[in-house]
């Protein structure tokens, strides 16, 4: 297929819909609206299903109903709908079940605002629900990695019986960029389900529950170390990132999404006037990719994290660097996107600060 | 252009730029950005650019409220037809719930030389990549806004990907669509650095991107 101009969120809605998804659950929220209207429209044409539900809370409650069945299922929100899902997530988690879940990202705390943030980084990370589970969360930077990476999402989330998170921020939901919806990995087909509560009663070994509820202690907990095994096995083999630039970088940021093009323009430039700088960018923000932090060599002299959002992908960074290089950040939040200038003059800052110590 | 234009089109068709743009080089005096869909990229994200340009952007009701998610409109935008010397150019929003919105002018107008409404068209976007999606286009939009469409942009492209065979692409397309609806094309849009060749219906102007992010 030739390449088509689409705007963000429509372009992660037909990717969903290519990358095998049976049914969409969603309540509408700035700035994803696009996702859910595509989709009101399209999942109707293949004969799929698409429920606008009365809340956030029935729509995730959907996601684990009919993802209990056996289905490949969607939900997509912003940050404060992501927040209101957190209960859902945390349930589908523990009942070992699959589902992908887009979540473009807005300026919070709270109603916040509806201009792009990356400030649910510790939300996507760090749990949100309650209990020892992850999700398995990308970060990507550009539509066509976006596209790529929802149509493989489905398979990844059967593979892990886990929810995958897409994780980008308002711009990436709003903006344009061509895409070419051919280009993304082949989707394999579903694997069989045998675990699923899919009203299938010939099968052997007797009914299949879904649940999260363990009474017995030592079952939860002989329960949470199955999923852990799943969360290492996702650490070994799901860290996902970019080397740019830093075989010969003294300044490496670290960043992702929008903010990491913002700093590629800033590496460009930087580099142009002779400054070496380099990039670390995350793909994956869970499993954090810990790995490309050992690849730095030694020359490097510092690392400089890029956020919107004020630090809170900077603890991350901190536990990976391990006492290995100086640290510096640079945030803006609250739906303010940095220029490139502003990370090449703090660059400057940082390195008048070395010169005249 | 005439005095009072409408212009319209899919989300992403290039709309909201091609506004601003034509405000500008056209002198226009007012600028209705009556875009209720779209959250970002809007034509009252170039506040000040146009002010310098002695363009007047009428928006939301609400002082500071650019951000608001709230579809309300200044009461401003109802002006140019009270005062028949002002120059202005409505921007609407994406798809026919967007055009919905020139209904509360209706009755304050006659479809005159006057008044254009146009509609912007990017034939790389999936859903307007052919004359029979434009033209169902073209009908809906027609329907919500109560008036005939009389002129066709061609703002096809790919933003830094385009070349000049795309323009040709959306000219090919467009005149297939004039031809079936009697609607002529109006201009053809292209930035500098992708020179045109070959022939094109209607003016062709060089676009600006204003509304872009330039590290986009």
């Amino acid at each position: 297929m030739a390449k088509v101009l689409m705007k963000g969120n429509e372009a992660m809605a037909l990717a969903a819909i290519e990358g095998g998804c049976d049914a969409f659950f969603g309540y509408p929220i700035t700035p994803q609206n696009e996702i859910p209207e595509y989709l009101s429209r399209h999942m109707e044409e293949r004969g799929r299903v698409f429920v606008q539900a009365e809340s956030e809370v029935a729509a995730i409650n959907m996601v684990y109903g009919a993802a209990g069945a056996g289905a490949r299922v969607l939900t997509s929100s912003s940050s404060p709908g992501i927040a209101l899902k957190q209960e859902g997530i945390s349930y589908i988690a523990g009942s070992e079940l699959p589902c992908v879940i887009i979540n473009v990202m807005r300026g919070g705390p709270g109603l916040g605002g509806i201009q792009p943030s990356q400030a649910d980084y510790r939300q996507i990370t760090k749990g949100g629900g309650n209990g020892d589970y992850h999700l398995l969360a990308f970060a990507p930077e550009n539509l066509q990695e976006t596209v790529n990476i929802i149509k493989e999402s489905f398979a990844l989330a059967d593979y892990y019986r886990n929810p995958v998170m897409i994780a980008v921020d308002g711009l990436l939901g709003q903006m344009m960029e061509p895409v070419d919806l051919e280009a993304a990995p082949k989707t394999e087909v579903p694997p069989e389900k045998a675990w699923a509560a899919d009203g299938n009663s010939d099968r052997k070994g007797g009914r299949n529950v879904i649940t999260s509820i363990h009474l017995d202690p030592l079952e939860l907990e002989k329960h949470n170390r199955k999923l852990q095994k799943k969360y290492d096995e996702m650490v070994a083999k799901e860290q996902r990132y970019e080397m740019i630039e830093t075989a010969d970088a003294d300044i490496v940021f670290v960043a992702y999404g929008s903010m990491a093009r913002i700093a590629r323009s800033a590496v460009k430039t930087l580099r142009e006037e002779g400054i070496k700088v380099g990039m670390i960018r995350p793909i994956t923000i869970w499993p954090f990719p810990e790995k490309a932090f050992d690849e730095l060599p030694a020359s490097v002299k510092s690392l400089l994290t890029l956020e919107m959002s004020l630090g809170q992908m900077h603890e991350d960074v901190r536990a990976a660097n391990n006492g290995r290089f100086e640290l510096d950040f640079y945030g803006r939040t609250g739906g303010v996107v940095p220029e490139p200038e502003e990370i090449i003059d703090h660059v400057k800052r940082m390195l008048e600060k070395e010169g005249s110590s | 252009m005439r005095r009072i234009t409408f212009l319209c089109g899919h989300y992403g068709s290039g709309k909201s730029e091609i506004a601003v743009n034509l405000a500008i080089d056209e002198g226009i005096d007012y600028l209705v950005d009556l875009d209720v869909i779209n959250p970002y990229f809007r034509s009252r994200s170039v506040h000040e650019l146009l002010a310098a340009e002695g363009v007047t952007l009428v928006e939301s009701s609400i002082e500071k409220a650019a951000n608001s998610d709230l579809p309300v409109i200044s009461a401003k935008g109802a002006a140019p037809f009270h005062d028949k010397s002002i120059r202005a150019i409505y921007d609407l929003g994406g798809t026919d719930q967007g055009a919905k919105l020139v209904q509360q002018y209706r009755h304050m107008f006659a479809l005159d030389d006057t008044v254009d409404f146009l509609v912007v068209v990017n034939v790389f976007r999936p859903e307007t990549a052919d004359a029979q999606k434009i033209v169902r286009l073209i009908d809906s939009l027609e329907a919500a806004a109560d008036m005939k469409v009389t002129g066709l942009i061609n703002n096809s492209n790919l933003i830094k990907e385009t070349r000049a065979e795309h323009i040709e692409k959306g000219e090919r397309i467009l005149a297939e669509v004039a031809t079936a609806r009697g609607i002529p094309i109006r201009y053809t849009f292209h930035e500098e650095s992708v020179p045109l060749s070959g022939t094109f219906s209607g003016e062709t102007r060089s676009l600006r991107r204003y509304l872009a992010k330039k590290w986009l």
